[in-house]
């Protein structure tokens, strides 16, 4: 103890040393001029995103990125002294459960309402969706014809009996596919293509959708669920081995019910008790305005949500695919049925 | 036991302040208890997954025993009673993985051995078919946290043999023992309370563990809690499954000690001399050298490789790393300042509180997710009545610290107990005697015999902070990001390259600590001043 009270103060002192400098500050007080954002999105495009923001109004961002249902567990904790004045997430689901603890308040804005289409946001403006991601199919062209797999219903075919990859239920990206197909479908259909599915499984789920698309390369399966942005990623990306995996592996973009592809979005809204409202708002509007959509497509290669934005590099290529015009406020509460089928059906 | 100074005095600031120590570590889990009691529990997770998830963490749990077991004791053996070609550079060097944080050691395998990767492509090429060498399954999971967690069964059984005196394998040879049957019917009895200790830390490191299951998929009970909690929204239930988790992690403890108590045979009466180093020749020292220059290569020098090779194809973002890697050590530094401070208060208590103290260390074997419940309760309060709340820098420092504390408490209450062990009870009543408080004997005698214990929790301490994850991601203050919740983000994110550079910065940080203090514990002899 005697030997840890230098140590103690050496402590003190290299955490003074980190302390958030000039332009990292730590959370604000209303009216200063700040943004305190929760955001469960991590990746790098959001930090390009961020300085721009701060650059064009002169409101600091600050941000505490996480798990989405930590967050939201941490936001319902801190109760009314919570300084979140943005959350944002990944998936459309999340965002329901956020709006349904009840921690978002309803957004009216023209500009938000203008550029966001109607389907891609909660009706009453708890939350907009900002960027879109189709999930589709990577297939392998020397083993498969396009035209097996334009529906939905194709990938649960017996057709591709122990040759389809896919990852585990517990993603939500897979979550939100089938609360959609229940959605379209009800639980019955859903429960049966759950089960092809199932029986479709060429390796018992594992990995991500990377791993999924280079096990189609690798031919362990023929066809692999997957969101676009991780091909396009693959196909642009600076990893010559992955390159090289999309000169073998093409992508798919089935329909559901001939309406288009199954689409969920990057998203967020207004924190319920959000002590820099205004702010918040800006920086939801700016998220929505083209030169934002331009960056998040770029660099995430995303789709914009925007439709007066039309796609960037790389992501033009991709970007002429019919999107199922389905709400995706639809997904979020039928994630837990969702769930139960798949945890019947044995999806892992 | 701990054999402390006994006080007739009840209520003597000691005990009061271990009392304290051990209802902050305490907070979380009654944290855990109370989510689980309170609310409805909503999720719908089918009986038969949730025994399939038991049956996992068990087969998990006994892997992990098993061959950190075999593993730990061949290498301590070898080490501690041979002589051998590299012998003294595997000394210290074995203990290297635990400076690789478990989830990089799952990221380099994982993508080292992936039916897309390139050894397993070569293979396919050359030998028309490839071996299922997949990580991402409860055998893979079995090998990755076994290759990060032996050094905890090699370091406590190297002592133990070092610590062993050559009296007992001499009687046994004279008993007419082969060398081999000594080491069996003599040696490795003995220090059975030291296997018993080490492979209760790798298991509840494995049980512990947020990071390298969660990448590689296998579902445990942990997979139960989070989908309660994640998917269904439910925290109760997600609580509810926590339960059984906790009350393994107690068992484990109690084993844990049990293996403690077992040490009075560990030769400290008897007269004690080294024992003699026997030279290995030939093929034997060939075997001796190949068995523990594979372990090293498996356990750390193949994923460091790997994630020295992944970063070199990513420009790093060095702002950005310097500062994560800045609180890293800032953070690790005074959550081992903190933690030690605490655990000494705690140990100078023990022998009057057993049971808090046990209880205390329960967080360390409490799964990370756990914890995260846990700490959210204790954490609610803080945010509410502390000034800035949840947005203060400040707020946020200290309620991270004191989730490390409420953590790693055990890691640092294990060596600061065995250190205060040796300060018999009439050295603190001499003190006492001649004028001193309670306190003043404490810091008087109590400390000093124990500093060498002291200095190896808060290395101990220091290297687990720069490996959190779990309570860091749902605690920490605005734009405060560590080099593990950096190399978190690029993996779930699907970018292993990029999470090359914060993962190797958290092994170039907890390197020098971890060979000093394995070097500590190989120059420690008995009756020496270390632990």
């Amino acid at each position: 103890m005697i030997r840890s009270i230098p140590l103690a103060a050496a402590a003190v002192l290299a955490l003074s040393a980190c302390s958030p400098s000039n332009t990292e500050k730590a959370g604000a007080p209303a009216g200063s001029g700040e943004l305190n954002l929760y955001t469960a999105r991590h990746y790098d495009a959001d930090l390009a995103l961020y300085e721009l923001f701060t650059k064009e109004t002169g409101i600091k961002v600050n941000r505490i990125e996480g798990n989405p249902d930590q967050l939201i567990a941490r936001m319902t904790s801190e109760g009314a002294s919570s300084p979140a004045d943005v959350f944002l997430a990944a998936d459309a689901g999340a965002l329901w459960r956020a709006q349904n603890a009840n921690l978002l308040q309803p957004t009216s804005s023209p500009a938000l309402e203008a550029a966001i289409p109607a389907n891609l946001r909660e009706p009453e403006g708890r939350w907009f969706g900002f960027s879109r991601r189709a999930r589709i199919v990577a297939y392998d062209p020397a083993k498969v014809r396009p035209e097996e797999i334009d529906t939905y219903e194709e990938i649960a075919s017996p057709r591709f009996r122990k040759k389809l990859c896919v990852r585990s239920a517990d993603s939500v990206y897979n979550l939100s596919l089938v609360g959609a197909l229940i959605e379209a479908w009800g639980p019955q259909k859903a429960g049966d293509w759950v089960k092809g599915v199932v029986a479709n499984m060429a390796r018992p789920p594992e990995g991500g959708d990377r791993d999924q698309i280079r096990a189609v390369g690798a031919g362990v399966c023929e066809i692999a669920l997957t969101n676009s942005y991780y091909y396009i990623r693959m196909a642009g990306g600076g990893d010559v081995k992955d390159k090289a995996v999309t000169d073998k592996v093409k992508l798919a973009f089935p329909s559901l019910d001939g309406q288009g592809a199954h689409v969920n979005i990057s998203g967020g809204g207004v924190a319920a008790n959000a002590p820099n409202r205004e702010n918040a708002v800006r920086f939801l509007e700016f998220l929505a305005s083209p030169e934002a959509q331009k960056i998040v497509a770029e660099k995430n290669s995303e789709f914009t949500a925007n439709p007066a934005v039309p796609a960037p590099a790389p992501v033009d290529a991709y970007a002429g695919f019919t999107a199922n015009p389905m709400s995706v406020s639809a997904y979020g509460p039928r994630q837990s049925e969702a769930q139960s089928l798949m945890s019947a059906a044995g999806w892992r | 036991m701990t054999q402390v100074w006994r006080s007739g005095v009840s209520g003597s600031p000691l005990r009061l302040l271990a009392l304290l120590a051990a209802a902050l570590a305490i907070l979380p889990l009654a944290g855990v208890v109370a989510a689980a009691f309170s609310g409805q529990a909503t999720a719908d997770i089918a009986a038969r997954d949730l025994s399939r998830y038991a049956l996992s963490s068990i087969a998990l749990s006994a892997g992990v025993a098993l061959s950190t077991a075999v593993l730990g004791t061949v290498a301590a053996w070898l080490v501690a009673m041979h002589r051998f070609p590299g012998r003294d550079l595997f000394a210290w060097a074995l203990a290297l993985p635990l400076a690789i944080p478990a989830f990089s050691v799952a990221y380099a395998y994982a993508d080292f051995l992936d039916v897309a990767g390139d050894l397993r492509t070569w293979m396919r090429g050359a030998w028309g078919t490839d071996l299922p060498l997949n990580m991402r399954t409860l055998g893979g999971a079995t090998f990755v946290l076994s290759c990060a967690f032996y050094p905890y069964v090699y370091l406590a059984m190297r002592a133990a043999f070092m610590n062993q005196s050559v009296q007992a394998l001499e009687a046994a040879r004279m008993l007419g023992c082969s060398p081999g049957q000594a080491v069996l019917h003599a040696a490795l009895p003995l220090c059975r309370p030291a296997l018993a200790a080490g492979v209760a830390l790798a298991v509840m490191e494995t049980l512990a563990d947020y990071g390298a299951v969660q990448f590689l998929g296998v579902q445990t009970l942990t997979t139960g809690v989070v989908r309660a909690w994640f998917v269904y929204g439910s925290l109760t239930s997600a609580a509810q499954f926590a339960l059984p988790l906790m009350a393994a992690a107690a068992v484990l403890l109690w084993i844990e000690r049990s293996g403690r108590r077992g040490r009075s045979h560990d030769g400290a009466n008897v007269r004690w001399r080294r024992l003699e180093a026997s030279p290995l020749k030939g093929p034997r020292a060939l075997v001796a050298t190949g068995f523990c220059l594979t372990l090293l290569t498996v356990g750390f020098l193949l994923p460091a490789a790997w994630l020295g090779l992944a970063a070199m194809g990513v420009t790093p973002e060095w702002p950005r790393l310097l500062r994560a890697a800045s609180h890293s050590v800032a953070l690790a530094s005074a959550g081992a300042v903190a933690t030690v401070f605490l655990a000494a208060l705690l140990a100078l208590g023990a022998g009057r509180l057993p049971v808090t103290a046990r209880l205390a260390s329960l967080g360390y074997a409490t799964p990370g997710a756990v914890m995260a419940i846990g700490l959210l309760a204790p954490a609610a309060v803080f945010w509410k009545i502390a000034p800035g709340g949840s947005a203060s820098l400040w707020v946020g420092l200290t309620l991270l610290i004191f989730a490390y504390a409420a953590r790693l408490m055990a890691a640092a209450l294990e060596p600061i107990e065995a250190g205060l062990s040796r300060v018999t009870p009439s050295m603190v009543a001499a003190a006492r005697n001649l004028g001193r408080s309670e306190v003043g004997a404490a810091l008087a005698v109590q400390a000093p015999v124990a500093r060498g214990a002291l200095l190896t929790a808060l290395l101990l301490v220091f290297i687990d902070v720069l490996k959190e994850l779990p309570a860091t991601l749902i605690l920490r203050p605005f734009n405060f990001d560590t080099l593990a919740v950096m190399a978190d983000n690029y993996a779930r994110d699907e970018r292993l390259a990029n999470a090359g550079w914060p993962a190797l910065l958290v092994v170039a940080a907890a390197l020098p600590v971890v060979v000093w203090l394995t070097r500590r514990i190989t120059v420690s002899r008995p009756g020496e001043d270390t632990p």
